[in-house]
């Protein structure tokens, strides 16, 4: 990794919750166009990770950089941070009293200020590209799940972050509509995106994945390329998590 | 931003909270404020709220508390102007101090309330003099006197309280003419019922021989109702009604009862009377009976 | 006989007063909604903040809204502020100070339950857009309040509009004043108005409030999402 693609940095966060500890030192660095993948069990944290990446969840130590400069020291803005760091998350709810569009293009016109007809160019361009140019002028409650979340993928897109985050978009999603959202996320992948996604979707991750990272207990416990990873983790606990996925016939 | 928002919010909440729950009797302020509609309050130095003769003069505009709807006392016409016996007198007081006159529909719960806040300068709205009100304001001469009055039939008219005796009175509960009878007249018989409309039908059909209420009330009457004359117009316990203004006023009270007295010489309140009492009351009657002229009670 | 009693509504002004009277009564209680849907949903977002001096201030008021008859209000604010503080408003403004009061209290307790209705997620995914908290507030969360505001600003409008008869009590002539003085101008003359100028009343209530649920069905439908 050479030091101008670091988009992202984290050192040695903590996080805590309560009276125990959700994060104890985390650290890692994201390239630009890079896919990482965070899996491990319920309850180990990834989600809070992600949060806490775009400053929905306080830290209690550490640090993080975005672009080489500090996020967490109080200097930043998390306005201006947030249109640098796009996120999708598990629920797919849209804003219920705006259309889709008006959806997708809250962001560009109010935080961007961009002009309106340069916008909805983007929007009608991005929506083409996930396959729903037709709902634009629709109603969220009059899509279903699965096109809701593509919807809120092209809204969190519109704002050209420099990187996306997913926390586990399709978990609620009824299974025959999480192909369509995983394959809007293959695409991006494909074409150079910077991206962090949370997901228990194995396969998906093998494909996907630069780079997995396996947390458990608020820590990495192990790092690697998908093959290396799927075929032969190097920690017992990896191994472990791994196993819940697949079946014998007994 | 918000916290600023709310706190900002909270105290003017609270401040009016609080200005509804402890408001005492503040003395000594000099307060201006210009009513929207009414009298400019001022508050004079002893802590009372009210505008001298001066002050009216000046502002070119006297408020005058009346009542809206209590025919032919004060009510509106068709025109939406005020008339009636007390509205008569008003314009009177307008014209000789060279003001304009402000009206404000008053209900008589509240008319003392509008002298204390001097919201009006004065209140005519046949307000009747009693002990307790005269310690909340400042009653001026009187203008006009209510006893009772007893109505009875063209063909059998009772001129005195003597021909009532042994005969029917016909009275309503609750009424001080129940009160006078039972007390001073034992030797009256009387037939009582809860509604006037009840009573004046028994009046109607004959079940008694004549009927007692306030003169006022029952003169009206006779005159809707064809062979019924009220032949002993006035009664018992005197009632006067006078001009109110707020308590200390002194000039303002001086005022009135000068301009009361002035008024007599050319028999005022009796044309007051033809204007506005006569086509209710008639003129059949004894007008001293309900005139008071002069600001004197014979 | 019958039209004996209806000729009244014809005799001079007698008509356009009590329009006159109507147009007051509209005023004071649309003036009055106006006011208590922009306060009440400040209040309402003042609600939600987590702070017991505010939590206890605004409870205050609330419960003091909620238990003082109307009319000892309007007596407090029309009578009480002069004598206390020498300030002399007129009957009118004392009407809608009072009236906003209560209509701030109503709309800013149910703001306060629809704000907190709205999902955390919907604040989540705004923030991840980059928005403010006071853009939040303005496009995300008062516009799906408002909508669910619309039901009560009706029934608080028509409700307003039917009490507006205790002004009389603070000397303001609204529509059942100009009908009450209608009826005693001409009582000793047609003693039977009183039936035509109350049904003609009835009939300008329905003529004020009609429209205006009229409205909030308009309103809701173009609204539904």
């Amino acid at each position: 990794m050479s030091e101008e693609t670091i988009l992202l940095e984290v050192r040695h966060l903590r996080k805590d919750y309560g009276n125990g500890a959700v994060l104890k030192d985390v650290s890692l660095k994201l390239e630009k166009g890079e896919v990482l993948v965070l899996i491990g069990p319920s309850g180990c944290g990834k989600s809070t990770f992600l949060r806490c990446i775009n400053g929905l969840e306080p830290i209690q130590s550490g640090e993080i950089l975005l672009d080489g400069l500090s996020i967490t020291d109080g200097t930043a803005k998390w306005s201006e941070v947030r249109q640098k760091i796009g996120m999708v998350f598990q629920s797919y709810e849209l804003f219920p009293h705006m259309t889709v569009l008006d959806n997708i293009l809250l962001g560009p016109m109010k935080v961007q200020k961009r002009n309106r007809k340069e916008a909805e160019a983007d929007a009608c361009q991005l929506l083409e590209r996930v396959g729903l140019l037709d709902k634009k002028d629709v109603y969220p409650r009059q899509l279903s799940g699965g096109q809701k979340q593509r919807v809120a993928i092209v809204r969190a897109l519109i704002m050209k972050p420099e990187i996306m985050l997913f926390d586990e978009v399709t978990a609620a999603l009824d299974p025959e509509m999480v192909r369509e959202v995983l394959d809007v996320m293959m695409e991006l992948a494909a074409g150079g995106s910077t991206m962090m996604i949370v997901t228990h979707e194995m396969q998906f991750a093998r494909a996907a994945a630069d780079r997995v990272i396996f947390l458990d207990g608020g820590e990495i416990v192990e790092t690697g390329t998908p093959d290396a990873f799927f075929d032969k983790p190097k920690t017992d606990r990896a191994q472990r998590f791994l196993n819940t996925f697949t079946f014998e016939k007994k | 931003m918000k916290k600023t928002i709310a706190w900002l919010l909270t105290v003017t909440l609270l401040a009016a909270s609080l200005a509804g729950c402890g408001a005492k009797e503040k003395g000594g302020t000099e307060t201006q404020a210009e009513g929207g509609d009414g009298a400019g309050t001022q508050a004079q130095g002893d802590g009372a709220i009210y505008r001298t003769v001066d002050e009216i003069k000046e502002s070119g505009k006297i408020v005058i508390g009346v009542f809206s709807d209590k025919n032919p006392f004060g009510y509106v016409d068709e025109n939406g102007k005020y008339q009636g016996y007390d509205i008569y007198f008003a314009e009177r007081i307008a014209k000789d101090m060279g003001v304009e006159v402000e009206y404000v529909s008053t209900e008589a719960a509240s008319r003392v309330e509008y002298l204390k806040t001097g919201k009006v300068d004065v209140i005519l709205a046949n307000f009747t003099v009693t002990e307790e009100r005269a310690k909340e304001v400042d009653f001026a001469a009187p203008y006009m006197k209510v006893a009772l009055g007893v109505v009875s039939p063209d063909s059998a008219l009772i001129t005195s309280v003597e021909e009532l005796n042994g005969k029917t009175l016909i009275v309503a509960k609750g009424t001080t003419a129940e009160t006078y009878f039972t007390e001073n007249h034992p030797e009256v018989k009387l037939l009582k019922f809860d509604q006037y409309t009840e009573a004046y039908n028994a009046l109607l059909d004959g079940r008694g021989d004549a009927l007692s209420t306030d003169n006022t009330e029952v003169l009206a009457w006779a005159l809707q109702n064809d062979g019924f004359s009220v032949g002993i117009e006035s009664l018992g316990d005197l009632d006067v009604i006078s001009p109110a203004v707020s308590k200390g006023n002194t000039t303002l009270l001086t005022w009135l009862n000068d301009e009361i007295t002035a008024l007599a010489d050319e028999q005022f309140f009796h044309a007051d009377y033809k204007a506005t009492l006569e086509p209710v009351y008639g003129s059949e009657i004894d007008i001293d009976s309900l005139v008071v002229e002069g600001g004197k009670v014979e | 006989m019958q039209d004996l009693g209806i000729r009244v509504l014809f005799m001079g002004n007698n008509f356009i007063r009590l329009l006159g009277g109507l147009w007051i009564t509209l005023k004071i209680s649309l003036l009055a909604v106006a006011l208590s849907v922009v306060l009440g949903t400040l209040l309402g977002v003042v609600m939600t903040i987590k702070h017991p001096v505010i939590k206890a201030i605004t409870k205050f008021y609330l419960e003091f809204i909620r238990i003082m008859p109307q009319l000892v209000l309007l007596f407090l604010v029309y009578f009480g502020l002069t004598k206390s503080f020498g300030i002399n408003l007129s009957g009118q403004v004392s009407a809608v100070i009072v009236f906003t009061l209560w209509g701030t209290a109503e709309m800013g307790d149910l703001v306060r339950g629809a704000l907190i209705s709205i999902p955390a997620h919907q604040y989540e995914s705004g923030a991840a857009l980059g928005l403010t908290k006071g853009q939040i507030f303005l496009y995300i969360v008062i516009p799906q309040t408002l909508r669910r505001l619309i039901p009560l600003a009706i029934n608080l409008t028509t409700r307003m509009i039917k009490t507006t008869s205790l002004i009389v009590m603070i000397g303001v002539v609204e529509v059942l004043k100009v009908a009450q003085q209608i009826i005693e101008a001409n009582r000793y003359t047609v003693p039977d108005a009183a039936l035509w100028i109350y049904g003609t009343i009835f009939f300008l209530y329905f003529l004020a409030c009609w429209p205006i649920s009229l409205l909030a069905s308009w309103l809701e439908k173009r609204w539904k999402n």
